[in-house]
């Protein structure tokens, strides 16, 4: 399944005084995945753009943690 | 101090609702010039956003200065609450 989080596997240091975290997440914004933006898309409602920060759907970015979703379950 | 009634944020966020989306149709028609829908939502909205304007104004004062908003009798463009006490 498609999301926009992405992970990579840090080099880990045996010297690593804390236990090591093998894979680490990172989120990209989802205008990347766009191009040049396509015209009619489909909307928000307007007071709801206004909270949610964009007018278009696909472009609704919330933040969440990696440890607040379970992996892969954006969306 | 007199309390402001809650017809002002109602009213204030409906205005600054269809500002957000005046801002996103601006940035969007910048790169589609073309977009005839978009155009004519952006002058419904304008027109909206006129619309409200005067309506916030008459009742509430004036939101901009330098000739942009009218006066009530006396000068009002001072009178509390100002931006950052709402």
């Amino acid at each position: 399944m498609f999301t926009t989080r992405k992970q990579y596997k840090p080099y880990v240091s045996p010297f690593d005084p804390c236990p090591p975290i093998r894979c680490k997440t990172y989120v990209t914004a989802p205008n990347q995945y766009v191009g040049f933006q396509p015209p009619n898309l489909p909307q928000f409602p307007l007071h709801e753009a206004f909270k949610k920060g964009t007018l278009w759907k696909i472009f609704y970015d919330p933040y969440y943690g990696p440890y607040e979703v379970k992996f892969g379950d954006q969306q | 101090m007199k309390q402001v009634p809650k017809e002002y944020y109602e009213l204030l966020e409906q205005i600054q609702t269809v500002d957000f989306a005046l801002v996103e149709l601006t940035l969007y028609l910048d790169t589609h010039p073309a977009d005839y829908q978009a155009i004519q939502q952006f002058n419904q909205l304008a027109q909206r956003r006129k619309h409200l304007k005067k309506q916030f104004e008459s009742a509430y004062g004036p939101l901009q200065q330098f000739g942009n908003s009218y006066s009530n009798y006396p000068w009002n463009w001072n009178d509390a609450p100002w931006p950052w006490q709402i």
